[in-house]
C-alpha cells in the first residue's frame, strides 16, 4: 500500500495541514507534476487542497441528503487512487489519498485524530485554538509522529 | 441515546481512559485562580464572573476535542441527548460528577443542571464583604466551558448559574439555553 497525500481541513474550510509523499498518478490534470519527494511538506494553500475540499464537502452533503443526517461517506475509488475520509463532530476533516490496494483507512484517520492531532496539536498549550495557515499544526512532534504512523501503515517502495 | 446509556459510557471512560489527578489539587488550584482574579479586579465580582466565563470558553474549545477523542461518540440527535451527554459523560469524565438534568421547558430548549457535588467548591467560603454572596458565581468557569465546547460542535448555547450552595442556596443550579444550531461554514469564494 502507498500513501500519496494527507490533508486536514478545519471548521472554517481552510486547509490547515497538507503533506505529500509520492508524486500522484501522472494522468492527473494537464499541470506539470511537481516532483514532491519522500516526506516533503508542501505549503498549505495550494490549489489541489481546495479541489479536495470541494470534492469531499459536496460529496458529504450529497450523502447526507440521500442517506440522512447521520450518514457519512468513508472513501471513494477512481481508477487511479482511493480517497479516504474522516470527519469529527467538530467539523475537522481528515483526508488521505492512497493507491487502490489500500484497505479502509477510516480507523487509521481516526487514530491520527485521537493519538496525534488531539495529543500534539490541541493539547499543546503554545498552539493556538484556531490554525490559520497551519499555525500550530506544523510542529515537530505532530509531523514526526504522522510520518512514523504513515510509515507503519504503508510499505514504501 | 437514553440517560442510562450515557451514564454507562461515562462510567466506562472514567474507569478506563482517564488519567486522574488529586482532587484537592484541582480544588485548590481553581480556588487560587478565583482568589487572584478577585484581587486583580478589586473585588469587582461582575468582572470576575466574566473573566471566569472567558477562561472557561477557551478551555472548552480545546476540551471538546479531548472529549471526542476519549468518548468516540458521534453527533447528538437532539438537545435532550446533548444534555445527557454533558451531564453523564462530559462532567463525569472530567470532574467525576454527574449533575442531574431537570426543569426542561416545554419546547426542549432549556434545562437545568443540578450539582449535588461540586469539586471546584470544596473548602470554599465566599468573601464576607456583603457583596460576594450576591454577585460572585464561584464556579462560573463551567458555564464558559460548556459554551466553548458546544460551540465547536455547532451548538450555540447560553449558560449561567441561578443558585449556588456557597451563597446559602439549597442547590447549585446552572441554567442552559439553546440559542441556535450553527450552520457549516462554506469555503470562501474564489477571488
Amino acid at each position: 500500500m502507498t500513501v500519496y497525500s494527507f490533508y486536514i481541513f478545519d471548521r472554517h474550510a481552510e486547509c490547515i495541514y497538507k503533506r505529500r509523499w509520492l508524486p500522484r498518478p501522472t494522468s492527473v490534470g494537464g499541470k506539470p507534476q511537481t516532483q514532491a519527494g519522500l516526506g516533503q511538506t508542501v505549503r498549505a494553500g495550494d490549489d489541489d487542497a481546495k479541489l479536495v475540499f470541494g470534492t469531499v464537502f459536496s460529496l458529504r452533503n450529497m450523502v447526507r441528503k440521500l442517506g440522512g443526517e447521520e450518514d457519512n461517506f468513508v472513501s471513494y475509488t477512481t481508477s487511479q487512487y482511493k480517497l479516504h475520509y474522516y470527519e469529527t463532530p467538530t467539523n475537522i476533516k481528515f483526508v488521505m489519498l492512497t493507491d487502490l490496494k489500500s484497505p479502509s483507512m477510516r480507523i487509521a484517520l481516526q487514530q491520527i485524530y485521537i493519538n496525534l492531532f488531539v495529543e500534539y496539536v490541541v493539547k499543546n498549550p503554545l498552539s493556538p485554538v484556531e490554525h490559520p495557515g497551519g499555525v500550530g499544526v506544523n510542529n515537530e512532534l505532530f509531523e514526526g509522529s504522522l510520518e512514523q504512523f504513515v510509515r507503519d501503515q504503508a510499505t514504501f517502495r | 441515546m437514553s440517560t442510562n446509556k450515557a451514564s454507562r459510557i461515562g462510567e466506562e471512560i472514567w474507569k478506563t481512559r482517564v488519567d486522574k489527578v488529586n482532587a484537592e489539587l484541582v480544588t485548590l488550584t481553581y480556588g487560587t485562580i478565583v482568589a487572584q482574579l478577585c484581587q486583580d479586579y478589586n473585588s469587582d465580582y461582575q468582572e470576575v464572573n466574566k473573566q471566569l466565563d472567558k477562561m472557561g470558553y477557551n478551555i472548552g474549545m480545546r476540551l471538546i476535542e479531548d472529549f471526542l477523542a476519549k468518548s468516540g461518540v458521534g453527533r447528538c440527535a437532539n438537545f435532550r441527548e446533548t444534555a445527557d451527554m454533558i451531564a453523564k459523560v462530559g462532567f463525569k469524565i472530567f470532574l467525576n460528577v454527574a449533575p442531574t438534568v431537570t426543569n426542561w421547558t416545554s419546547d426542549n430548549n432549556q434545562f437545568s443542571l443540578i450539582f449535588d457535588d461540586n469539586p471546584l467548591a470544596d473548602f470554599v467560603e465566599l468573601p464576607d464583604d456583603g457583596r460576594a454572596q450576591d454577585e460572585l458565581w464561584f464556579s462560573n468557569i463551567l458555564c464558559g466551558v460548556l459554551r466553548g465546547s458546544l460551540e465547536m460542535v455547532q451548538v450555540q448555547i447560553e449558560a449561567h448559574f441561578v443558585s449556588d450552595v456557597l451563597r446559602g442556596d439549597d442547590t447549585t443550579e446552572m441554567r442552559v439555553s439553546l440559542v441556535r444550531y450553527i450552520e457549516d461554514e462554506m469555503p470562501p469564494e474564489e477571488e
